[in-house]
């Protein structure tokens, strides 16, 4: 079962936050700080989930999972919206995306919210 | 915890602690050599004692003065030392420079193997939590930092744990244009998740890079440690170093002082050729507000003098000390110079330079050892430098590495208090209280100037109670 999962996020903490914590439960965790390299780790790798930041230094998470979908159909993806930013999240499922959670993240909730996908 | 509550800014609640997460994992399954842990729990008159019968000229009340002591602006630091030789055999712990943000629980086995924080609890129970509760002011607990997640997670979750309060921890880079904190009159905010500024009471401060381009003076906001601990000398070599000289101006006649290479100040550019030649064609050059090795050059030899020129700023100023040798130093002054003592030698006969890393804090007795580590070097003392090889790799004993995607650190040259590592760094008790006793006289020196410069810090009352 693919289990390995990207994170697109420019915050080092949350990355290595949020990596440690999937890992404890059981997933294959790769991040990238920017747009460029979460490209480059998608062409080298199939992912079940991508859990992507909205605001990142050289593209948007809604451009991001564009170009996911087109290298790797079945991943699930999640976009991490600003609090209260109800545009981009509606922006993003009609783009695609499977869920969207607001900051703050709560570690449990989002493992609540891959496992539901 | 709750990630991303804004951006860079992250809610740590307690519970949050997470052993693993705060320290490397090779420290995770070390255990903490009996030596060290007899002498971390040596009171301050056994240090003064064993001092003063180490030095018989010092003044033993002196001495206890100065352990005892309460600063009160530099209430954590951590001192970097090296073990040295002269040509009569005397050895010595030679202070290098004193660092207002020190990194180092990560790196330091468990004292007690019950108490799970380990340093972290130490610091933040005996250090910030009486400072912030002797503060009266509203606000949340915050912790700031431009480096070292892995120490700063675990400070931000101590302190959660300690107050029972949820604490935010923000990233306060230097290069970031839109900051997740502020001050307005003196009075820290950090940035939530409703992108509202909430007014921090207290915090702890791991913030390393120009510090002084962010955080004002006198704040009202209780900050561990303030800004004025870096402007006295706690990140600028330069005007540690001239503290030290008031100190052992001072001292002189208790038969105290403290111990650094000879030290030149505020040299050109110009005159760096000069002192390179009169001190036999070999010395330190230091950016004086450099950090993690970054900014330091050693030069052995003119080609390295020249890349060090073309480097540096024709238009600052440097502070210029005497190099400590290895085995193949020449054209040496045998009465001044100094030798790393270096490494046991390994099964190879390879024998490092190595520095200490003193961590102290201030607690209600006084000045206290926290946290100890070692570095070694990539290349052997007793072996000759080949041609290609920069004499950094001999000297240098940082073992942080600027990348592309940040900082990085050299694993295999990090040597542990431990039972394994500690044996091979050849140091004795006697060594540890001498490096200790140091360390607390460069505090003391740096608060002391921080004192004159500043003021009284708004502690003073607490302080003395």
């Amino acid at each position: 079962m693919n289990n390995k999962v990207l994170i697109v996020e420019d915050d080092v903490v949350f990355c290595k936050i949020l990596t440690k914590f999937l890992t404890k439960n059981n997933y294959e965790v790769l991040d990238a700080q920017n747009g460029k390299d979460a490209i480059e780790l998608m062409e080298m790798n199939k992912f079940a989930f991508a859990i992507l930041d909205y605001r990142l230094p050289d593209m948007n998470g809604i451009e991001i999972l564009e170009k996911l979908k087109t290298k790797n159909e079945e991943a699930k993806t999640i976009l991490i919206t600003r609090y209260g930013d109800q545009d981009v999240a509606s922006k993003a499922i009609d783009k695609g995306a499977d869920a969207f959670i607001s900051k703050p993240i709560n570690p449990d909730e989002l493992l609540s919210v891959i496992k539901g996908l | 915890m709750k990630l991303s509550i804004s951006k860079n800014v992250h809610l740590v609640e307690p519970g949050d602690f997470e052993p693993t997460d705060h320290w490397y994992p090779r420290v995770l399954n070390s255990n903490i050599h009996p030596l060290v842990a007899y002498f971390l729990n040596l009171s301050h008159e056994q240090i003064a004692e064993r001092y003063h019968r180490l030095h018989p000229q010092s003044d033993l009340e002196t001495l206890m003065e100065i352990l005892r002591y309460q600063p009160q602006y530099f209430r954590w630091a951590g001192t970097d030392l090296m073990h040295v030789t002269n040509h009569e055999g005397n050895r010595k712990l030679t202070v290098i420079e004193t660092n207002s943000c020190p990194s180092g629980q990560k790196s330091m086995p468990l004292l007690d193997l019950n108490v799970e924080q380990g340093g972290y609890k130490r610091l933040i129970e005996q250090t910030f939590k009486p400072m912030v509760n002797a503060h009266q002011m509203e606000g949340a607990l915050a912790v700031i930092y431009d480096k070292n997640p892995m120490e700063n997670i675990g400070y931000a979750a101590t302190v959660a744990d300690v107050f029972g309060e949820n604490v935010y921890l923000a990233k306060f880079d230097k290069a970031d244009i839109d900051p997740p904190v502020k001050f307005e009159d003196g009075v820290m905010f950090i940035k939530n998740e409703k992108e509202e500024w909430v007014q921090i009471r207290a915090s702890f401060r791991y913030v390393t890079q120009e510090p002084w381009t962010r955080l004002p003076e006198k704040t009202k906001t209780l900050i561990l440690n303030p800004i004025e601990a870096c402007l006295a000398g706690g990140r600028n070599k330069e005007i540690a170093s001239a503290a030290y000289d008031v100190f052992n101006e001072k001292y002189k006649d208790k038969g105290i002082g403290i111990f650094t290479p000879k030290t030149f100040r505020k040299v050109k550019y110009a005159e760096l050729q000069g002192h390179f030649d009169r001190l036999g064609g070999s010395m330190v050059i230091k950016v004086p507000d450099s950090n993690a090795g970054q900014g330091v050059y050693t030069v052995i030899s003119q080609s390295e003098l020249d890349h060090a020129m073309s480097e540096i700023d024709p238009n600052d100023e440097y502070l210029i000390q005497e190099l400590i040798h290895s085995n193949f130093s020449r054209n040496l002054d045998p009465t001044s110079a100094w030798y790393h003592v270096g490494t046991i030698p390994d099964s190879k006969g390879r024998s490092f330079a190595f520095d200490l890393r003193l961590m102290m804090h201030a607690t209600e007795e006084g000045i206290r050892p926290l946290a100890v580590y070692s570095r070694r070097s990539r290349f052997p003392l007793n072996q000759e430098l080949p041609e290609d090889m920069n004499s950094w790799e001999v000297y240098g004993t940082n073992l942080s590495i600027k990348g592309e995607d940040g900082w990085t650190y050299a694993d295999e040259r990090l040597m542990l208090f431990d039972i394994r590592n500690f044996g091979q760094l050849g140091l004795g008790i006697d060594e540890l209280i001498k490096g200790f006793v140091q360390s607390t006289m460069a505090v003391y020196a740096i608060d002391q100037n921080a004192i004159k410069s500043y003021g009284n810090s708004a502690i003073k009352d607490y302080i003395n109670h």
